[in-house]
């Protein structure tokens, strides 16, 4: 089925004169269906590459990477990978990073925000324990490092701006996508914010997200980053213990 | 539009049979303003599980109108077993949407890890009938309530089918206690394609098991089978064809007053188009049955 090959099966089938051929149907709507959801899902990936392109990179990869959860809005996380090396897309170095940012705009997307964590509250966590705990941000945050700017181009889809001529510059850049009921925000950040933010998104402490931050940049003020963090609305809770240390 | 909708609920359940609209994703936040609304509305909880935002919506809606919950991936004919995980996650928004109906289909379409997003065909013998029933069996459990399960639209069978169709769902309901989606558009496909009677697979249907009834559009297609011949396809992308209205009436006679869904998944139009294939159905159901019959779902 998800090759588009038949197995010895096929003589027990009945309906019409060569009923093994209407298997067809089901091989026609597996593949249809899951190439559709993917080509909506990186639509962007399309209007950058081509529609030829990202058609033929799904149906390729439905039939190597098959759905293994009835929810398709989960299917195709590594897609971004699987395109970056199909067929001509290894031109387009910047494709795979596009790719990704496009599946984290979709994710925060149609996540919905929890109530925040208000300064008063945060204020009252004294520092020794803040430092060995974790923050829960919001559900609709991402963060993507990529070495193209590929947040300029993925504004320009997202605003319907189709300039004549654009370059893409290649410089290391460090990206936070927010998102709560489909609305999207892309801000690009420095390295240490952007790896202190990070750090606290996979659970890490906030001392230890600090540290890398530092390790980074050793200007880089932690309390600034916090109350920067808290009074964006960012923070939705804390844990006594941080998950990862 | 408001009017338009107005009417609708406004003619409440007591004088008239009401029929209900299949609820997409692309409708939700329209639905939601609460603008337009409809007797009954059907989801695929499978759109709602990991999409937080729909969620919530669905949620809010749920509010105001009675939802039924079609499952497209539980897939109860699967020989390597239920998806547990999946079925904890279609509890737990049984357990805040508070359905009328939960249902989902005669097919498989999960096998050893792998989701096919397709409802796959069964054979119809013992062995199957086992494999089903104790599905059910467990989904039912999980649920705390009947499952509804639906008749297929059928494009191939099996040599080693010992049962009809019918019969196989007749002892479903037997051994397990479940009830009955007819799909009238998948009975009318299915006979056509498979070389069988409709209105004899209605009659043979367990009336007193019946829970729903479905309404969809399907697509003609060169049949590769049969050269010269054509097929009909399940495709849920247009208006509902003049012989399954007919089928749906003899069905609606057979069976008494149902709740009855319009389904339209794909080429998907307006809110208002879909309640206007509802209203022909109520108006259907009344020519059939007569004034008086109410077939809206208790909620």
């Amino acid at each position: 089925m998800t090759t588009g090959e038949r197995e010895p099966g096929v003589a027990q089938l009945v309906g019409g004169a060569h009923p093994g051929t209407r298997l067809n149907i089901h091989l026609r709507h597996y593949e249809a269906s899951l190439t559709t959801a993917l080509r909506e899902k990186f639509a962007a990936c399309a209007w950058l590459a081509g529609a030829d392109l990202v058609s033929a990179a799904a149906r390729a990869y439905v039939r190597v990477q098959p759905p293994g959860h009835p929810c398709i809005a989960e299917y195709g996380e590594d897609f971004p990978q699987f395109i970056a090396n199909y067929g001509r897309a290894p031109t387009m170095p910047y494709l795979e990073s596009f790719a990704e940012l496009e599946w984290a705009v979709g994710q925060v997307a149609i996540a919905i925000d929890y109530p925040p964590l208000s300064w008063p509250h945060f204020a009252q966590i004294g520092s020794e324990r803040l430092i060995d705990s974790a923050l829960i941000l919001q559900p609709g945050l991402r963060y993507l490092r990529s070495a193209w700017g590929v947040d300029q181009l993925m504004t320009l889809h997202l605003s319907g701006t189709e300039p004549e001529r654009f370059v893409l510059p290649e410089s290391d850049t460090f990206i936070e996508v927010r998102g709560a009921r489909g609305t999207v925000h892309l801000a690009r950040l420095d390295g240490a914010t952007f790896t202190f933010r990070r750090e606290l998104a996979v659970g890490s402490s906030v001392g230890d997200a600090a540290g890398c931050a530092l390790e980074l940049d050793s200007t880089f003020d932690p309390g600034e980053a916090l109350r920067l963090l808290v009074h964006t609305g960012l923070v939705a809770t804390t844990t006594a213990r941080a998950n990862a240390s | 539009m408001k009017v338009a909708a107005a009417t609708r609920a406004e003619r409440g359940t007591n004088d008239a049979p009401l029929a209900g609209v299949g609820l997409r994703l692309p409708h939700l936040a329209e639905v939601a303003t609460g603008a337009l609304t409809s007797a009954w509305l059907e989801v695929h909880p499978e759109n709602f599980l990991a999409n937080p935002h729909a969620r919530e919506l669905l949620l809010d809606i749920a509010q105001r109108h009675a939802i039924s919950l079609h499952t497209v991936g539980l897939s109860v004919g699967s020989v390597t077993g239920l998806d547990r995980e999946h079925l904890r996650r279609i509890c737990r928004l049984v357990d805040e949407v508070k359905p009328i109906l939960v249902s989902g289909h005669l097919a498989w379409s999960t096998h050893r890890g792998v989701y096919l997003n397709d409802l796959l065909p069964l054979p119809y013998n013992q062995e199957t009938l086992h494999v089903v029933a104790t599905h059910v069996h467990e989904v039912q459990d999980a649920l705390g309530r009947p499952y509804v399960v639906e008749n297929p639209a059928s494009y191939v069978g099996f040599a080693t089918s010992t049962l009809t169709e019918a019969d196989f769902l007749t002892e479903l309901v037997t051994r397990t206690g479940c009830q009955l989606l007819c799909d009238v558009s998948n009975a009318f496909l299915s006979a056509a394609n498979m070389g069988y009677d409709a209105h004899a697979y209605i009659d043979a249907f367990p009336a007193h098991a019946i829970a729903e009834l479905h309404l969809g559009g399907f697509t003609r297609e060169d049949d590769e089978a049969t050269p010269g011949g054509e097929i009909l396809i399940d495709t849920h992308a247009g208006a509902i064809a003049a012989p399954v209205w007919d089928l749906y009436a003899y069905a609606l006679r057979r069976f008494g007053p149902r709740p009855t869904l319009i389904e339209w998944d794909n080429d998907l139009p307006s809110f208002l188009t879909l309640l206007a294939e509802a209203d022909r159905a109520d108006a259907v159901a009344v020519d059939a049955l007569g004034h008086g019959h109410s077939h809206a779902p208790a909620s």
